[in-house]
């Protein structure tokens, strides 16, 4: 179970060794591993404005360098700007504009202008000079870069250069080779070359790269340096004009130091990404491409697949001493499940499994086109966590029934009890178990318990599409729980 | 380039440009005037609920951790771009140390599987942003200061200087002025610190300093309040004063300068002093470069300058950037068409040997004629 | 507490309302439902247009240097006092045209000039001055000079003194002004 303000109680531990809530999940079918978002590969899916969830193709995204044609941003605080409508007489246009506040009596029909304007910190268009526009949205000035012609002077100069380089590099290696051809050139015949017919024929030359690296001209560097004005002593500072560094850094072509030189952003557009596990190139999560629907097209989450796993309650643990655990395991999957506890010690280890099937993959690899990993390694690491205590696995393989929507409003529980089985209700199981922990706990120190279940997995959707049956794998996974801290005796 | 998409000419996809900064990264695309986003090294951990920088790191591991927490941020919070498939060219120092190049190679081929990587030493970066043939950059950064000769593009290598006098030294001096006005320590957080420092510090003018160090200290300027500190005005003006303080060991950055001039090939030497550069984010200090200027052509008549050195002037340049994204631009120049990409290292070279090449390695150094070569091990 | 309501006429005032002690309040005025205005420690005077809307609390506080005759509290045109808003001080001066946001709290010994925002949830305690067009917002307390003055608001006065006597009960203005024919009416009191 994960909480949005607590601690999270119960971690499994993923693929990759990270420990993490099954909320923060994902589960591959594919190879039926447990991943997160640590160890999947993210891609972009697609863009959007977070503001008027607008949609937006990725070249366009790129022209409008990810940002939003009609939202802005404050850039005192970063809030959405809004756009509020006044009054205005179009003659009184520059005068002040809290004057247009009231509708005159005029000749000319008083026209809606619009200004953008912040609620969070009451900054205004205004503020900076901006005039009001006479339409709602996209009327707004661009300011241009002015590092923007040096810096594609310095551009057009390299790129010169560089062809330069490598039309020299041709014709070193030209020379080398056919300096007696058998053919005579119409070069050689005439006297004529390519460039001068070109010139003939009043095609532009292709020399422009000479001219780049001709016009160029390095920057200047000067002796005079900007000294500080002298008033700077004596000159009382107004905090309230000089721009903080976040607001600087928001624009970073212009980095304003002044209030009176900022200019509402353009709003960033957000991203909707799509996961995809790195070992089988299989999407785990694809959303959905309208912004204002958070479904998914495809969702493997590991709350979907795995048991889940919640601690209903326990007793203080206590060094060298056994205490009492409640835990409740629910069935997600749509098919009855078969369920062990076990010590995460004698959880066979990776390589048993795989081998019966390596020489088949690796066929259908090939067959089917599969990613190549071989120079993928997958980013494993040991995981780390020091439990001081461990449940007991009761020697029974206990069966959960598969989750069935339709008889949540079914009450009669069955009642199956033995010792372990506190309760059982539809997909859920309530189980009594005991914790031991370690004589060398000390107390004070985090209680963790650590647990290991293996579960019958039935795949429905297989890999190849040569077996025909849905094939049923177990599957082991290592719980870490929380269990508060160690009482001291 | 924007006109093209409409022809379906394949054009490759732009390479990012990332400089990973202890305080700040810069992060963008090749070929644009300005990068895309400057945001703090940091990034948000859930589990430990608070941010955690980027160098804050005890083991490999975290710093790997680290450093793929910060590129996803940065890929999908901020530039947009699927990280698969795109070049990638790194602006780093000629300082860094080995285990955060290596982890970031590693982070960016087998985590995120970029196409390639490019790795630039921001002083060479900073001298392409000025197109001269010659160029002394002082590059002052968050932790350090370094002073790079840069002649026809090669680093002169014997020549770097570094000090720790960068953009946190003047951090820590104000904190201590402050506390000292206060009469208690205050602990200011390091961003109320940079706030202060930002809105309210100059480096005030040799002649002044001067004055200060005397007996006769001059009228300190105004004192600001800024929220519930008082900034007293010599705080104001000094708090830069470490970045000049010579001791016995000459380290003051003033003298980095010179010692890298001195230390470079004769031929050179005037060149350098002509085309001085100035860049970082601690840079940016109102007054630093008019007191830089002064010291230098100060100190350059002074022993033990004026019997080696035969300077008389010392000319600056204006880069057509911000001081903070100077090395940022020069790599978007690098990276830009196709001779910036060819440079970068391919994926399939670094799975083949994950090792980056380093100018301190020895198996990168040593020409292959060198009677030791076939004993380097590694 | 003696109660003196002076209301000049076109001020809007409901039923609902506790006031209490020494109040003017200029012609023009909002005053919603549910509204607390308590002149303990002296003599309130709320001038014209100003909208205070429900829940706002504007407390004239005793205060142990009191003078007397006690100060009174003086609270400029075209102030606005957002939903739950609570102003409390011994004496002072409130300018013009100055928006209180929600829940916002303005203490003792807190003068206000005019144009300023005290922004949402934002708490005044310390004494101090506020200089003219200040904005304070953010939960940070953020300090910023605004550069262009808070919209008008009388369209929305002139919208809720038409539609305030539909749903409330309002207290009768009981301060004539003075006309300039002949009789002069029971309570004329010169504006003060």
């Amino acid at each position: 179970m994960a909480y949005l303000t607590q601690p999270d109680y119960v971690k499994y531990i993923c693929s990759c060794g990270q420990l993490k809530p099954i909320t923060s999940l994902y589960f591959c079918r594919h190879c039926l591993k447990i991943r997160c978002g640590f160890c999947i590969c993210h891609e972009v899916d697609s863009h959007y404005c977070a503001n008027c969830l607008e949609n937006m193709p990725s070249s366009e995204a790129r022209l409008k360098k990810n940002r939003c044609s009609s939202c802005f941003d404050c850039p005192s605080c970063f809030h959405t700007l809004s756009t509020r409508a006044t009054m205005a007489q179009p003659r009184q246009v520059l005068q002040d504009p809290a004057a247009a506040g009231d509708a005159k009596v005029e000749s000319k029909q008083p026209k809606k202008m619009y200004y953008l304007s912040c609620f969070n910190c009451r900054w205004t268009s205004r503020d900076v000079g901006i005039p009001d526009q006479p339409v709602a949205s996209g009327g707004w000035p661009e300011r241009t870069n002015p590092h923007a012609a040096r810096v594609n002077q310095l551009l057009d100069y390299y790129k010169a250069i560089a062809l330069q380089e490598k039309q020299e590099k041709i014709e070193r290696e030209r020379k080398k080779f056919n300096i007696r051809g058998k053919y005579i050139t119409l070069t050689d015949k005439t006297g004529l070359t390519g460039a001068m017919a070109r010139n003939i024929a009043g095609l532009p030359s292709s020399e422009s790269s000479s001219s780049a690296i001709a016009s160029f001209v390095p920057s200047q560097a000067s002796a005079e340096v900007e000294e500080l004005p002298d008033d700077i002593f004596t000159k009382e500072v107004n905090l309230n004009q000089i721009t903080s560094m976040p607001q600087r850094l928001a624009s970073p072509e212009w980095q304003p130091v002044s209030v009176a030189r900022l200019h509402p952003l353009a709003k960033l557009l957000s991203v909707k990404r799509s996961q995809r596990c790195r070992a089988c190139d299989h999407n785990l999560t694809k959303p959905e491409y309208n912004p204002g629907s958070i479904k998914f097209k495809i969702e493997l989450l590991a709350y979907y697949h795995v048991p889940e796993i919640k601690i209903i309650s326990h007793e203080p643990v206590k060094p060298g001493a056994t205490s009492a655990l409640l835990l409740k395991l629910s069935n997600p999957t749509g098919h009855e499940m078969t369920l062990r506890l076990l010590r995460p010690e004698d959880v066979p280890p990776h390589d048993d499994r795989d081998e019966p099937k390596s020489i088949e993959k690796s066929l259908e690899r090939s067959l089917n086109l599969d990613k190549d990993t071989t120079s993928f390694k997958p980013i494993e690491r040991v995981p780390v966590y020091s439990a001081t205590s461990h449940v007991t696995p009761p020697d029974v393989t206990l069966t959960l029934a598969q989750r069935d929507d339709a008889a949540e409003y079914d009450d009669d529980a069955q009642h199956d009890t033995n010792d372990i089985i506190m309760w059982r209700k539809s997909n859920k199981l309530a189980l009594r178990l005991e914790v031991v922990t370690d004589e060398t706990a000390e107390g004070g120190s985090p209680a963790v318990a650590k647990l290991a279940l293996q579960y019958s997995y039935r795949n429905t959707v297989p890999p190849a599409a040569a077996a025909s049956q849905p094939r049923d794998h177990t599957l082991y996974t290592t719980v870490i729980l929380d269990l508060g801290t160690v009482s001291s005796n | 380039m924007a006109l093209y998409e409409g022809i379906a000419l394949i054009q490759e996809k732009q390479a990012v440009v990332l400089d990973l900064g202890t305080d700040y990264t810069k992060f963008g695309f090749t070929g644009e005037a300005a990068p895309r986003c400057i945001v703090r090294s940091e990034f948000w951990c859930p589990a430990s609920r608070r941010y955690r920088r980027v160098h804050d790191y005890a083991s490999a591991d975290e710093l790997y951790d680290n450093l793929v927490h910060m590129l996803h941020l940065l890929y999908f919070r901020h530039v947009l771009v699927n990280p698969k498939e795109r070049k990638v060219l790194v602006v780093e120092s000629l300082l860094t140390p080995t285990l955060f190049r290596e982890t970031l190679a590693k982070v960016l081929f087998t985590h995120y599987e970029v196409s390639g990587v490019i790795w630039a030493d921001s002083g060479r970066l900073c001298a392409l942003t000025l197109g001269t043939p010659v160029a002394l950059v002082v590059s002052i950064g968050a932790k350090e200061a370094e002073v790079c000769a840069v002649v026809h593009s090669c680093v002169v290598l014997h020549a770097l200087q570094s000090q720790p006098l960068g953009a946190r030294a003047v951090h820590a001096e104000l904190a201590r002025l402050l506390d000292e006005h206060a009469g208690a320590p205050l602990n200011l957080p390091d961003h109320v610190i940079e706030d202060i420092k930002v809105k309210t510090c100059f480096v005030s003018p040799r002649s002044r300093a001067l004055q200060w160090a005397s007996d006769t200290p001059p009228a300190p300027a105004r004192s600001v309040r800024v929220g519930r500190v008082e900034v007293p005005g010599a705080a104001r003006e000094l708090c830069a004063e470490p970045l000049f303080a010579r001791d016995a060991e000459l380290a003051s950055l003033p003298d980095a300068v010179l010692a890298c001039v001195a230390a470079c090939p004769r031929d050179v030497r005037r060149a350098l002093a002509a085309n001085v550069l100035l860049a970082g984010g601690g840079a940016a200090l109102r007054g630093l470069r008019a007191r830089l200027a002064a010291e230098l052509r100060h100190l350059v008549t002074q022993p033990p300058y004026d019997s080696s050195l035969h300077i008389n002037e010392f000319k600056f340049h204006n880069a057509p950037a911000h001081e903070n994204t100077c090395a940022w631009v020069g790599g978007a120049v690098l990276g830009a068409g196709e001779a910036g990409a060819a440079r970068a290292l391919p994926r399939e070279h670094y799975a083949r040997e994950p090792r980056l090449r380093d100018w301190v390695c020895l198996l990168d150094n040593t020409p292959p004629q060198h009677p030791h070569r076939d004993h380097w091990d590694m | 507490m003696s109660h003196n309501v002076k209301i000049l006429p076109g001020a809007t005032v409901c039923e609902d309302c506790t006031l209490e002690g020494d109040i003017t309040i200029g012609g023009g005025t909002v005053i919603h439902p549910r509204v607390t205005i308590i002149a303990e420690g002296g003599p309130i005077i709320i001038a014209e247009y100003c909208i205070i809307e429900e829940y706002s609390t504007i407390i004239h506080k005793k205060s142990d240097k009191q003078e007397n005759p006690p100060k009174p509290l003086f609270i400029g045109a075209h102030n606005v006092f957002e939903v739950g808003c609570k102003l409390e001080s011994p004496c002072g001066h409130i300018g013009e045209s100055n928006v209180f946001e929600c829940r916002s709290y303005v203490g003792v010994d807190v003068k206000i000039g005019s144009g300023c925002v005290i922004g949402a949830a934002c708490r005044l305690t310390a004494p101090q001055t506020l200089a003219d067009n200040t904005v304070i917002w953010g939960s940070d307390h953020h300090v910023r000079e605004a550069l262009e003055k808070q919209p008008s608001q009388l369209l929305q006065l002139d919208f809720l003194s038409k539609v305030m006597p539909n749903y409330h009960r309002l207290r009768k203005p009981n301060v004539h002004k003075r006309q300039p024919s002949t009789r002069q009416s029971q309570e004329s009191s010169p504006k003060p």
